[in-house]
């Protein structure tokens, strides 16, 4: 819909306000942080809340972070449990939600039923913990790169994709003598890429952002992931493990703008995929209608 | 029946992994919150009990402070917040500047993709008594600086606002969608009448809105026994701890961190069945008013 143009609309320009206002609040808050976290420690308590370029560049605080082996292994760990758990997510759901869009599939109905309810009925977490207790895998990342290895939600989100797939592609392969595996991996999955992606990148930031159930199945500081560090440092205002270090002095950094330079170092990976992150997601949400 | 079965076994096959994971990691822990039953014997067979923890739980003050607190936060983010992404999808649509729509479009949905210890994390500064900029702002208007955080009466809105900045532009999507795809003729038809900004917005948006707006909502009241813990587990101090414990912290803290374990279970199983009830019944009821469900 397109309307002339008018030379000045006050609506106009208290709208565009308003919204520059919301989109501030949205940005100041993370900009401030960055900026907190690149600034002189002994600068960064003068630090106006709006001020979003640092005081006196200086990387201190983000050479104490990387200097510190707690903050290798958790970053390590972390890219390991997304990675490969997304792998595993992608496997699972696909070969599912390919399973079940097949014509004629004895049994698809009370598979669906007990879909359904494995969505609406999620188990207790002290269950979980000591099924995971019982498995072996506590304490162990392969339980975190196995927990949620398939969300019926995304399941169903590929079978309205999988379904629309024509089966004449698919029936020119099968006269060939190609079985469903073959038909999977090279017709398939090709043909249904952005849908996987879109999945793919759902998995991929829940997992990335996932704390409360790595807090509870890693317990060691050698299996700790990047959300879990952050809660400790952050939100329990535990120090110890960076106060270990040893090497440099403590007194000389701020301890506010450390924790900045934390948070901006976890939230790192999320921007950098964003724009992905947007494309795929959008269309993958529109196409599930309400629920994410 | 069998020979399609047999024809299909590679299917069968394909779905080996997932319903592996689920009877172990789904139906199993499931199955062992009949815990709830029983009493908790590190060596040995626990005890049957039956009823017993549900009733000292029915009789335990605090667990209808818990329910308070679980309802109380749930309309805050289902009801209090239900008309602010509509607002906001309104708003944009209304917006001529297109490159900076674009622009709010980005910004506004970013909040969405961080973790809520990122988003902790950033508000324990944003809300700083010494230097954050909320209190920076009512410093500049003559107030007081004071540490909501940790402020009994303030912490129910800290959680709302920080709620509302992670979700409202990207709920907004659902009805900006709903919006786009409103037929253009419309617009022009409304144009003839001489039907501006308000009347287009009243007598054409909004009604196009109605049907994305009773699905969020019904469906949303499905959730309403969560009220979202791993927002509260990251924005929780003993300072407020009474007006923000809910279920499923309460079942975390007395159950993994005091080893109540049969206690806990029971409250877990309370909150797993009145809250898949409350699912079921929105679910149903949204698929009748609207056709679209939760799944």
């Amino acid at each position: 819909m397109k309307r002339k143009k008018k030379k000045f609309d006050p609506g106009e320009l208290v709208l565009n306000l308003f919204m520059l206002v919301i989109a501030l609040t949205m940005l100041i808050p993370i900009l401030n942080l960055l900026a907190k976290s690149l600034s002189d420690p002994s600068l960064v308590p003068r630090m106006k809340g709006y001020q979003v370029w640092p005081s006196g560049l200086d990387l201190i605080h983000y050479e104490v972070i990387f200097s510190n082996q707690i903050i290798w292994t958790a970053l390590k760990n972390s890219l390991f449990i997304t990675i490969v758990g997304v792998v595993v997510n992608i496997l699972v759901t696909t070969s599912l939600a390919y399973a079940l869009t097949r014509p004629n599939l004895v049994g698809k109905k009370v598979i669906m039923v007990f879909l359904i309810v494995m969505m609406i009925f999620e188990p207790g977490i002290i269950q979980e913990y000591f099924v995971m207790k019982d498995v072996h895998l506590l304490d162990s990342l392969w339980s975190m790169v196995l927990y949620r290895s398939v969300s019926v939600y995304n399941v169903i989100l590929l079978m309205r994709f999988f379904s629309e797939t024509p089966e004449a592609l698919l029936e020119a392969a099968r006269i060939d003598g190609a079985g469903h595996i073959k038909i999977l991996f090279s017709i398939f999955l090709p043909l249904n890429k952005i849908p996987i992606i879109t999945v793919g990148m759902f998995y991929a930031v829940y997992r990335w952002n996932e704390f409360f159930h790595s807090s509870i199945f890693l317990s060691s500081r050698g299996n700790t992931v990047l959300q879990v560090f952050l809660r400790q440092f952050v939100v329990e205002g535990d120090t110890t493990a960076l106060s270990a270090l040893g090497t440099l002095d403590l007194s000389a950094i701020n301890v506010s703008a450390l924790r900045a330079a934390t948070i901006i170092v976890t939230m790192v990976p999320i921007l950098l995929l964003y724009p992905f992150i947007l494309k795929y997601y959008t269309s993958g949400v529109l196409a599930g209608g309400v629920k994410e | 029946m069998w020979k399609r079965i047999k024809k299909d076994k590679v299917l069968y096959l394909l779905m080996l992994p997932a319903m592996l994971y689920f009877l172990i990691f789904h139906v199993w822990p499931i199955l062992e919150m009949r815990l709830a039953f029983y009493d908790y014997r590190i060596v040995g067979d626990n005890i049957f009990v039956g009823w017993k923890h549900f009733k000292t739980l029915f009789s335990t003050p605090a667990f209808y402070n818990i329910i308070k607190n679980t309802l109380v936060i749930s309309f805050m983010k289902i009801v209090l917040f239900f008309p602010l992404p509509v607002a906001f999808a309104l708003a944009l649509n209304e917006m001529r500047t297109r490159h900076f729509r674009k622009v709010v479009q980005v910004v506004s949905y970013l909040p969405h993709f961080l973790s809520w210890v990122v988003i902790a994390g950033i508000w324990y500064e944003f809300l700083s008594p010494s230097n954050g900029l909320v209190m920076d702002i009512v410093a500049a208007f003559g107030g007081e600086r004071v540490n909501l955080l940790t402020d009994k009466n303030s912490i129910l809105w800290v959680l709302f606002a920080s709620s509302t900045w992670r979700s409202m532009g990207w709920d907004s999507i659902i009805y900006l969608s709903a919006i786009l795809g409103i037929d253009t003729a419309l617009y022009e038809a409304a144009r003839m009448d001489g039907a501006g900004r308000w009347k287009t917005i009243r007598y054409i948006i909004l009604p196009a809105l109605a049907g994305p707006m009773v699905t969020v909502l019904i469906l949303n009241v499905g959730f309403v026994m969560s009220a979202g813990y791993d927002q509260i587990l990251n924005f929780t101090n003993d300072a407020v701890l009474s007006r923000v414990d809910i279920l499923d912290t309460y079942v975390y803290r007395i159950g993994l961190l005091q080893g109540q374990y049969s206690f806990a279970t029971a409250a877990n199983l309370f909150k797993g069945v009145i809250g898949t009830a409350m699912i079921l019944l929105t679910h149903f009821t949204s698929k009748k008013l609207t056709g679209k469900g939760a799944w």
